[in-house]
């Protein structure tokens, strides 16, 4: 019980105090906010840009936007609703014009920031609420893991096939869906285990989850995940290195090359692109209002197979799967999807 | 407040307080060199975030501080009376719970009846979920510090389950419950700032309980069962269990309300990453402190600095969160290992019965 001393605590940290003022005053001088032609976008995200994935590919779609435009960028990782708020404000009032959140869960905060700062424009990936200058970019990935769907058919042999996601939130569920559905076009006997374990970053639930799978009997395994992902991989390894047949299905962007042993091709989404074209759509002045739209159409979406392990892939898979990607950019596959933006139907 | 400090020792105090500024600018320093970082952007980045201007200081600052403030007040409050809550975390996240609870379900009440409400449930609530540590402890000798971090566990998960269930917002499509009313949202207190009359609410408890620690019977019998409770029960007839039950409910209660606090004050919803770990940040606020309620109010303060100037280190010069965090860390360790050391010093007053 040795805790209760710091009598005179309040002696320490004034000084602190005072010599951070000090540090204030003699230090940095007031160089915010200073007008220029040069297009000033911001990143925020609540996972590190490390996951090679979802949040990974954000930060690439900065840096794409800072060579290709010229842009001067910023990012910051943020962890509560109390955060969004105040990242908002801080970039909004430093006079930044567009500012990507990459989550649905930036969205009320985004709304809040949005009415409050008029001349910035907020994009917030998987968002459901839209205002004048707050808009959702919807990323069509069901297109992609649909085609997922129907690799993951070709390859099973067992005839079960699982899927581990991080929080059932409509974008992700969306994406089983559509998987289940790709499936099911290929062969409707096909059985399909579903998890969510409720978080996007746990590395332990994932990988029990996905032995619980492959014990189960699946040997295709589809995650949607961030940096948990590579316990999907890990686990599907390690049945594959007891002698075992099985697979993984990459998601969120190509991560074939994260684990060439295991991933037989990636659902894709090329964020970076997005936010490209985004940055360019809003210099055009063409953002505001309605939700964006990323799909296979633009190439944003997509399905790719591991080059490394191809040759595993029947021709029969590549071929059907080849045109079947033709039919949804001609928009003539139907392709079921959990529907979440405010105001929108079921149409493309 | 210390009536009579000798020059010296007020000069050896500050001497140590420019110590932990300099250890800590030096490390930090260092270690952002190392990963190839500009270390004077960093720091004016820090600066300009957390103090750099007064609606900055106000309107970030003071924001954060709000609920390590409330926090902090429990952790003391309980670890003066020699009860080691842990359990901040998850009474805070009862509290949020019901407080928006409250706020959703009687949103037709008006604002006068409604914020008192919701405040008055999110204590209750808050108690609630320190009465099964308490009763573990005083029926059945079951340390606390287990059981009040398992219920953070309980707790953290309840308020996922809530916003994934029966909380969820009317659409049910995202994992937050729906916005509460005009009426249910605290007030700010500084005009054309973000700053709400929680901080306000945190001072008048912290200056309620420094009253009442060294003002009232009651504030001594909390005093005498934490430093030493059988004596307190031989020589001062008086009844430990009493204090514990009452010092316990009443710091889940103020936990609780931190997190009412943040729902009607700030995020006007349920989500569930409410708390970054308060709870556990609280723990250091509230030893930083010396567990002087008057004390929280400054180290609350002073982690809030921490927190908002370190989001403008990532904006601002490019450094990344796992960075910003480990710098972070530095500088607690900083200023507890000099508190320590300081304490330890032969002469130094380390404990007396006065607060």
């Amino acid at each position: 019980m040795q805790l209760v001393n710091g009598r005179r605590l309040h002696w320490r940290i004034r000084p602190v105090v005072t010599l951070l003022v000090a540090g204030l005053v003699a230090g940095c001088g007031g160089e915010s906010g200073e007008p220029s032609d040069t297009l000033r976008v911001a990143l925020l995200t609540s996972g590190p840009v490390s996951d090679a994935g979802w949040y990974a590919g954000a930060y690439d779609g900065l840096l794409l936007i800072e060579d290709s435009l010229g842009a001067s960028i910023s990012h910051q990782q943020t962890a509560t609703p109390a955060e969004f708020d105040e990242a908002f404000i801080a970039y909004a009032s430093s006079g930044y014009d567009i500012i990507f959140a990459h989550g649905n869960e930036y969205q009320d905060a985004a709304i809040r920031a949005g009415e409050q700062f008029p001349d910035v424009t907020i994009v917030v990936s998987g968002g459901g609420r839209i205002s004048e200058n707050v808009a959702p970019l919807i990323f069509r990935l069901e297109e992609g893991s649909y085609l997922a769907g129907m690799a993951a058919a070709y390859m099973t042999e067992s005839k079960v096939v699982g899927m581990v996601g991080g929080v059932a939130i409509p974008p992700a569920r969306g994406t089983f869906v559509a998987f289940e559905a790709g499936v099911r076009a290929v062969d409707p006997e096909i059985e399909v285990l579903e998890v969510f374990t409720g978080d996007w970053n746990d590395v332990a639930a994932a990988k029990e989850a996905t032995v619980a799978q492959l014990s189960r009997g699946a040997d295709v395994i589809i995650h949607n995940l961030d940096a948990a992902s590579f316990a999907v991989f890990q686990a599907v390894r390690e049945v594959v290195d007891e002698g075992n047949v099985a697979y993984a299905v990459g998601m969120n962007s190509d991560q074939n090359a994260v684990a060439p042993d295991v991933i037989i091709g990636s659902a894709v989404i090329r964020i970076a692109d997005a936010f490209l074209a985004t940055a360019r759509l809003w210099q055009s002045g063409g953002i505001g209002g309605a939700a964006i739209y990323a799909n296979t159409e633009q190439d944003v979406i997509d399905f790719v197979f591991n080059p490394v392990l191809m040759d595993r892939v029947p021709a029969e898979a590549i071929e059907r799967i080849a045109s079947t990607k033709a039919a949804i950019r001609a928009g003539d596959v139907d392709i079921p999807r959990v529907v979440f933006v405010e105001g929108e139907d079921e149409g493309r | 407040m210390t009536g009579g400090i000798a020059p010296a020792r007020a000069r050896e105090a500050a001497l140590l307080g420019a110590g932990a500024v300099v250890l800590t600018l030096g490390a930090g320093a260092l270690l952002l060199l190392a990963g190839g970082y500009d270390p004077v952007a960093a720091g004016a980045a820090m600066l300009r975030g957390s103090v750099g201007s007064w609606n900055t200081f106000v309107s970030i600052t003071l924001v954060r501080s709000v609920p390590l403030l409330f926090a902090g007040l429990a952790v003391a409050l309980a670890f003066r009376a020699g009860v080691w809550n842990i359990g901040a975390e998850g009474q805070l996240y009862a509290g949020a719970v019901a407080g928006v609870w409250v706020a959703l379900t009687f949103s037709g009440l008006p604002r006068p009846i409604l914020i008192p409400a919701v405040l008055g449930v999110s204590c209750v609530a808050g108690a609630a979920w320190a009465l099964v540590p308490t009763l573990m402890r005083l029926r059945l000798g079951i340390g606390e510090v287990i059981t009040t971090i398992l219920m953070n566990f309980v707790g953290i998960y309840m308020a996922a389950w809530m916003v994934h269930g029966p909380l969820q917002e009317e659409r049910g499509v995202f994992p937050q419950t729906d916005r509460i009313v005009e009426a249910a949202r605290l007030p700010t207190l500084i005009p054309g700032t973000r700053l709400h009359i929680g901080f306000a609410l945190g001072l008048v408890i912290a200056v309620a309980l420094a009253f009442m620690m060294r003002r009232t019977r009651f504030g001594f019998h909390i005093r005498a069962v934490g430093a030493a409770p059988e004596a307190a029960a031989v020589a001062g007839r008086i009844d430990p269990a009493r204090i514990v039950f009452i010092a316990f409910l009443a710091s889940g209660s103020i936990a609780g309300l931190a997190g009412a606090v943040e729902v009607s004050g700030l995020t006007y919803a349920l989500y569930e990453n409410l708390s970054e770990g308060w709870g556990y940040t609280a723990i250091a606020v509230a030893l930083l402190a010396g567990l002087r309620p008057g004390g929280v109010v400054i180290t609350a303060i002073f982690f809030g600095a921490l927190r908002a100037g370190a989001g403008a280190m990532q904006r601002d010069a490019g450094i990344p969160a796992a960075w910003v965090d480990v710098v972070e860390a530095l500088v607690i360790l900083a200023v507890l290992g000099l508190e320590r050391v300081r304490a330890a010093r032969p002469g130094s007053d380390v404990r007396e019965g006065e607060t």
